[in-house]
């Protein structure tokens, strides 16, 4: 009977090949796209204060997500590029598993004057070193070759 | 079970792509949708969120990346997705939490960023067919549609005149959605039938567009509805039903699987004779056939009957019984899983009198809407009352 | 307010973009290539069907409970939920149960000569069971539901075990093979 059968030739095909192909285009939004423009033009951040709750939103956006009031345009701040480590690692493998030629050193940065944070990658040699608690600051691609995106952060220095 | 009644909804701009990132949209309509009901967000119990394949944003698990668009943060919460069915699945989920007596208030979110998704959700689309059987043949996903309705066609006899004479209907009602991607006061059955063909028999003017959006929709429980409105709409029905993924061997010229869904929600509802006691209905549009074929399927007329009615002028808003009043994803755009927008909270603009330019005359009390999913499988239905 | 409240949504939130915008860089945005590979196991029944494809031959599945012959074949039948019985070898000759006539390719690409495809029900399984193919040796104004289609095989040396192993289906002329 078909469902009872035992497979007993290893050579039989028993799987199929085949991939997921698509691209993907992620609009920075509204708050996004203030943001990113303003990193193009600036070496500095903007946040957004929530006037219900008084939280320095980071990285900034539309609304509040505790209040959920939408954030209007005056209370956007610009805050200087500059955080403390709070959480770091070294890593010594890419995303696929495969060895990286140099480890990286990979943070969760709290943005001084703010209440979010944001991933960064630390520019150090020194993979033993410790750096909780170590001021940090952006250092950003040259003016003129940034695009909007994350990547206008080269790393943290 | 507790009676549940809607008290607010809300709905962003359609169109092929929008600036705002997907949390934004979902908060966009949300605020709305709280704006309508008259609640803050501590008022919120729980949260659903309904949204298709994670395949068009492009990010994996966005329901979990949703929900501070969504009110949820510190909520509870759940993502529910059966593919274009979710546009009245996540209404009937949202459903669940409050008859159950869990919630008092919930709210459902219905997000959709299909223009992420590039060259074309098509892409997307592709991995909807099976990897064996049918992907090495090179499927466009247009071609599943146009075999169903090359059956529906020749099984009943339909000519093509009066199949796009629904896509007429559709994009001139959308005039009046403030919403619309896709609203055409002057468009005709000659523009439908001239327009490109994609996959005979299905033209361009056939389909809906992809599209982004949001909406959202606030159910409460009976016992305090009289604290937000004195004439509430109730959900008289839900019904949903899926039929096998062996689209091959089934015959399409009937939706079986929509018959089955909408006689689970009009027994709820106490219906016995859906054509008489239906006052409109919002039928799932993909494609202008699809509006036919659902009809038919919703059992608001006999088999093949569907087009004799839009022939007729029946299904005009001004008609006997009105289909698709909002302009439907043909006028208004289709981000699958928002297309709740024009499935369920248009059915409650109606009947709570809010519907303004899209206004059906009279005084509609039942209203029934459609969504329909997968590879031609999954049908969810939903009917409101008025009173 | 009252007056507001009669037309809902007041208004339509959200910002338009079009694809000019997006071309000409005036709204910021970041883009991904995503690497995804499948390994899809093919499972008992489906490894069954594509050798039999290899072989030059179309396989069935019965189900004695519910009386049918199934294909493409599974190992349990969705009606009843029971496992399936024994294999069965069925014609490569059916019939059009439906059809499209496609201008455009998988990628949403215009073409001029259009791809006929379409269900073919298969001759020795139970009504209206069979699968999605691609027609040849027609004409667009030939084609019709109903038509009576045998398959056309790749050369034994090039069948890899895969729906592609039969190229189309063609008007099966006469009644015979």
């Amino acid at each position: 009977m078909g469902f009872l059968e035992k497979q007993t030739d290893p050579t039989t095909p028993m799987h199929w090949r085949g991939d997921m192909q698509a691209d993907y285009f992620y609009p920075s939004g509204i708050a996004g796209d203030k943001f990113f423009k303003h990193i193009m033009e600036n070496d500095t951040f903007l946040a957004t204060k929530c006037s219900k709750c008084n939280k320095v939103l980071f990285p900034p956006r539309l609304y509040c997500e505790d209040c959920f009031e939408e954030i209007q345009d005056s209370e956007w701040i610009e805050v200087p590029s500059t955080g403390t480590v709070r959480l770091f690692t070294v890593a010594t493998i890419n995303a696929h598993g495969k060895k990286l030629e140099k480890p990286k050193v990979i943070a969760f940065i709290d943005i001084d004057n703010t209440d979010g944070s944001l991933l960064g990658i630390i520019n150090t040699n020194d993979f033993n070193k410790e750096l909780h608690g170590a001021k940090v600051k952006a250092i950003f691609k040259p003016k003129g070759t940034r695009e909007g995106t994350l990547k206008d952060i080269l790393y943290w220095e | 079970m507790k009676e549940v009644a809607v008290i607010g909804a809300g709905m962003t701009l359609f169109r092929r792509h929008l600036k705002e990132t997907g949390k934004e949209l979902s908060y966009l309509a949300t605020k709305m949708a709280m704006e309508d009901a008259g609640i803050q967000k501590d008022d919120i119990d729980m949260v659903v969120m309904g949204s298709a394949p994670d395949a068009f944003d492009g990010i994996h698990m966005k329901g979990e990346n949703l929900i501070d668009g969504s009110a949820a943060t510190g909520k509870p919460y759940v993502r529910v997705f059966n593919g274009g069915g979710t546009g009245v699945f996540a209404p009937i989920a949202g459903w669940w939490h409050v008859a159950s007596g869990v919630a008092d208030v919930c709210l459902v979110v219905a997000e959709e960023k299909m223009g992420n998704c590039y060259p074309h959700p098509q892409t997307a689309f592709r991995h909807i067919w099976d990897p064996v059987l049918d992907r090495p043949l090179n499927p466009n996903l247009l071609w599943l549609f146009a075999m169903e309705m090359n059956r529906y066609m020749t099984v009943h006899n339909i000519k093509k005149e009066d199949i796009a004479r629904v896509a007429v209907k559709n994009k001139r009602n959308a005039v009046g959605h403030p919403c619309a991607q896709l609203a055409d006061a002057n468009i005709t059955v000659d523009d439908v039938l001239n327009s490109e063909i994609m996959a005979w028999p299905v033209q361009r003017l056939d389909v809906s567009p992809p599209s982004d959006g949001a909406a959202a929709l606030i159910f409460c429980n009976k016992d305090i509805v009289h604290k937000f409105t004195d004439d509430p709409i109730y959900v008289a029905g839900t019904g949903w039903n899926i039929d096998s993924t062996m689209w091959t061997n089934r015959d399409l010229y009937f939706p079986r699987y929509v018959a089955q869904a909408a006689k689970m929600a009009y027994k709820k509802a106490g219906i016995v004779n859906p054509r008489k006691e239906i006052d409109f209905a919002e039928p799932y549009d993909p494609f202008d056939y699809k509006e036919l074929h659902h009809m038919e399927g919703l059992l608001l007329c006999k088999k093949g009957e569907a087009a004799d009615l839009t022939r007729e002028g029946v299904t005009q808003r001004d008609g006997d019984m009105p289909i698709c009043p909002s302009g439907g994803l043909l006028g208004v755009g289709n981000p699958i899983a928002a297309t709740m927008g024009q499935k369920v909270c248009e059915l409650y603009w109606q009947l709570a009198g809010k519907a303004g330019k899209r206004q059906i005359p009279g005084d509609p009390r039942v209203g029934v809407g459609q969504a329909w999913g997968d590879i031609m499988q999954m049908a969810t239905v939903m009917v409101l009352r008025r009173g | 307010m009252a007056e507001e409240k009669k037309n809902w949504p007041p208004y339509a939130p959200g910002t338009h973009v079009r694809e000019s915008d997006i071309r000409d860089k005036k709204i910021t945005y970041t883009w991904w290539e995503p690497e995804v590979q499948y390994n899809w196991s093919l499972g008992h029944a489906m490894s069954k069907f594509v050798q039999g494809l290899k072989a030059g031959k179309i396989v069935g599945i019965h189900c004695k409970r519910c009386k049918r012959v199934i294909v493409p074949p599974r190992m349990f039948c969705e009606y009843c939920y029971g496992p399936t019985d024994e294999w069965v070898d069925l014609k490569d000759t059916g019939v059009i149960e439906t059809f499209s006539i496609s201008y455009l390719d998988a990628d949403a690409r215009r073409i001029e000569d259009p791809i006929l495809v379409g269900v073919i029900s298969i001759d020795g399984a139970s009504p209206q069971h069979g699968f999605m193919h691609y027609f040849g040796e027609m004409t667009k104004d030939e084609i019709k539901i109903g038509m009576k289609v045998k398959a056309v095989w790749k050369p034994e040396n090039e069948r890899e075990g895969s729906i592609t192993d039969i190229k189309y289906f063609k008007p099966l002329k006469g009644g015979g093979d």
